[in-house]
């Protein structure tokens, strides 16, 4: 069953008078439980791709279906309420919240479900164990290094249990051994607990680890490996 | 409610930002509930004036007393039910020290209380005021305030040069009045009564009536009335001006009127520069926490959650100034007579105290403007797209 299907998306922007297409008749199936790399040069329209598998970014034409649902026929707040179900999204600079510790932050997403607040925390407590971080739950990022605060990232991702990661250079901040943790844990996320995942990326070795790579350029995907 | 620690936590993050407009917001209501009370206290008692009672004074100025003489004459005018001589007598207890101040009037008791029915006084002691010169009436605020009982004694001075006699008044309390201000609103319980005779013989005879207070028979007819008796002093040496009582206390007050526009118009300017502050503080803090807004967003939180996070922030903010404020204005009203100066000018109010109403007229006035102030912020996040914000960053 294809987890993330797109069927002949267009997304051009418009600058004053000019448009400009930044992709351009995409045709991309991603099967459930797959992990797929989306390579490509700098302005390739890879984190579009990612944006509108995500549900943040609309496709100008064509179909993007996600678990089954297609994202484009969506109202704004159905939406919302889509990815805070279906979407783990995790993004290169980690964007936690600084005012929040770790737990809080992980425990975010959950405050827009009907959970009640002890729930809530045993699941964030459970999310920081599957990355492995539950001792420093208390801490403010500020307090974590560049790959906790990742990780604190992937656990909020997951905290909701949603069907589809999506990753937009989830190891581009990182050092060697940091982005190798990172890189260890998708895998697990994806092998032991089924999420389908979508990672952007510029880095060959971190690409080698999907099972599927994809290469964008100039908003056509060119070929696949 | 769940939110309430995500959004407390934000005003903790820049906490010099947040404890500077919060106490921006608290001057402000300060200063609205304080300048409020003032304007209300001026104008308190407008609202017990009758209009079947006019009053008539010396044209050219209240400074100047009328005749003893015109009572009859202008008892004798068609309409008139009854008409009583009455002075401000302005006694303190000590000469020059307005620090225990109180209102204190000479009046033609026999006549006087008949036209005042708010003046509550158990018959026995209304008897007994009459019948002894010295005695007098005094309000349910000032016994309790002196602890005054039926009996006491007690002297005053007055500043008024043809009232100072050498040496104090001394006056007996014969009765303590109480008032019903659910039927007569704004009746003055600080004030005392006595004999104007007690102060006529006192003075040698010297002094007039400072104003006469007619009651009429008809209000409709106070125009026609107030016309009649002006017309009677025409030709004398002391002209004289009547208007109804509430007119003669709002032009007694006239200051009451103007200060009220300025005090008013201060509050109204304060409230829009805070406003404008907070306004600025939370663009600000909105501008830094761009993608904090788009990671809410992309975490499932809808476009309005996210307006309504920064409206309650914003809000939170208000109520907070608000209830700082009016904390502030409570302790300042409350030792506003002890100021230098200012006490001395506060201290004749009756009723002064941040009443219930301006309270939360105030507290109301905080939350709106803390809401105006985060609205524009709100909006901006509302309508903002996650994309456009995060390649910003």
């Amino acid at each position: 069953m294809a987890m993330v299907e797109l069927q002949k998306v267009r997304r051009v922007y418009r600058r004053d008078t000019q448009e400009i297409t930044v992709l351009d008749g995409i045709d991309l199936t991603v099967p459930e439980g797959e992990f797929v790399a989306l390579m490509g040069p700098s302005g390739s329209g890879k984190t579009t791709l990612l944006n509108l598998i995500a549900g943040i970014d609309r496709p100008t034409s064509g179909v993007v279906r996600v678990a089954g649902t297609d994202v484009g026929q969506l109202s704004e707040s159905a939406l919302a309420q889509w990815r805070s179900r279906s979407i783990g999204f995790i993004f290169q600079f980690y964007n936690l919240i600084p005012v929040l510790t770790a737990i809080e932050n992980v425990e975010l997403p959950l405050l827009l479900t009907r959970l009640s607040r002890k729930e809530r925390r045993d699941r964030a407590v459970t999310a920081l164990k599957v990355v492995k971080l539950a001792d420093r739950a208390s801490h403010y990022p500020r307090q974590l290094s560049g790959g906790q605060e990742q990780r604190v990232a992937i656990a909020r991702a997951i905290v909701a249990d949603p069907k589809v990661l999506v990753a937009d250079e989830p190891t581009g901040d990182l050092d060697a051994r940091s982005a190798e943790e990172i890189l260890g844990l998708m895998e697990t996320l994806n092998r032991e607990f089924h999420k389908t995942i979508v990672m952007v990326t510029h880095d060959p070795r971190a690409s080698q680890r999907a099972h599927t790579q994809k290469h964008l350029d100039k908003g056509v995907l060119r070929e696949e490996a | 409610m769940k939110f309430l620690p995500y959004i407390l936590k934000h005003l903790r993050r820049s906490w010099v930002r947040t404890a500077s407009t919060v106490l921006a917001m608290s001057v402000c209501i300060f200063l609205f509930c304080t300048l409020r009370t003032f304007v209300e206290a001026v104008t308190w008692n407008l609202q017990s004036a009758k209009s079947s009672l006019l009053v008539t004074r010396h044209a050219v100025s209240l400074v100047f007393n009328l005749p003893v003489a015109y009572k009859e004459r202008i008892a004798a005018l068609p309409g008139v039910r009854g008409v009583a001589a009455t002075n401000w007598f302005g006694g303190s207890r000590r000469p020059n020290d307005f620090k225990d101040f109180f209102p204190n009037f000479a009046v033609e008791v026999a006549d006087y209380l008949p036209m005042h029915p708010e003046y509550i006084l158990p018959e026995d002691q209304k008897r007994a005021f009459l019948e002894d010169r010295r005695g007098c009436m005094i309000g349910r605020k000032t016994a309790d305030r002196f602890g005054w009982k039926i009996g006491d004694t007690f002297q005053l001075e007055s500043f008024i040069p043809p009232y100072r006699v050498g040496k104090p008044f001394e006056f007996v309390v014969r009765g303590i009045f109480d008032t019903d201000l659910a039927r007569f609103p704004g009746t003055d319980t600080t004030a005392m009564f006595f004999q104007w005779k007690y102060l006529y013989e006192a003075t040698g005879q010297r002094v007039g009536a400072g104003t006469y207070v007619i009651e009429i028979a008809n209000p409709a007819q106070a125009t026609a009335i107030a016309r009649a008796v002006d017309a009677l002093f025409d030709n004398s040496d002391a002209q004289t001006k009547t208007e109804t009582e509430a007119a003669f206390r709002a032009s007694f007050a006239s200051l009451a009127g103007n200060l009220a526009l300025l005090l008013n118009g201060i509050a109204l300017a304060v409230m829009f520069t805070i406003l404008l502050v907070t306004a600025n503080t939370m663009s600000m803090a909105m501008r830094e926490r761009r993608t904090e807004i788009a990671v809410l967003k992309t975490l499932g939180f809808s476009s309005a959650r996210v307006m309504g996070l920064i409206l309650a922030e914003s809000a939170f903010l208000g109520a907070l100034g608000g209830t700082v404020g009016i904390a502030l204005g409570v302790v300042m009203i409350r030792n506003l007579t002890n100021v230098p100066f200012l006490g001395d000018a506060v201290r004749g109010f009756p009723n002064l105290g941040l009443s219930p109403m301006i309270a939360t007229l105030g507290f109301s006035a905080a939350l709106l403007l803390g809401i105006l102030a985060g609205f524009v912020p709100a909006l901006l996040a509302y309508r903002s797209r996650i994309t456009d914000m995060l390649r910003q960053v």
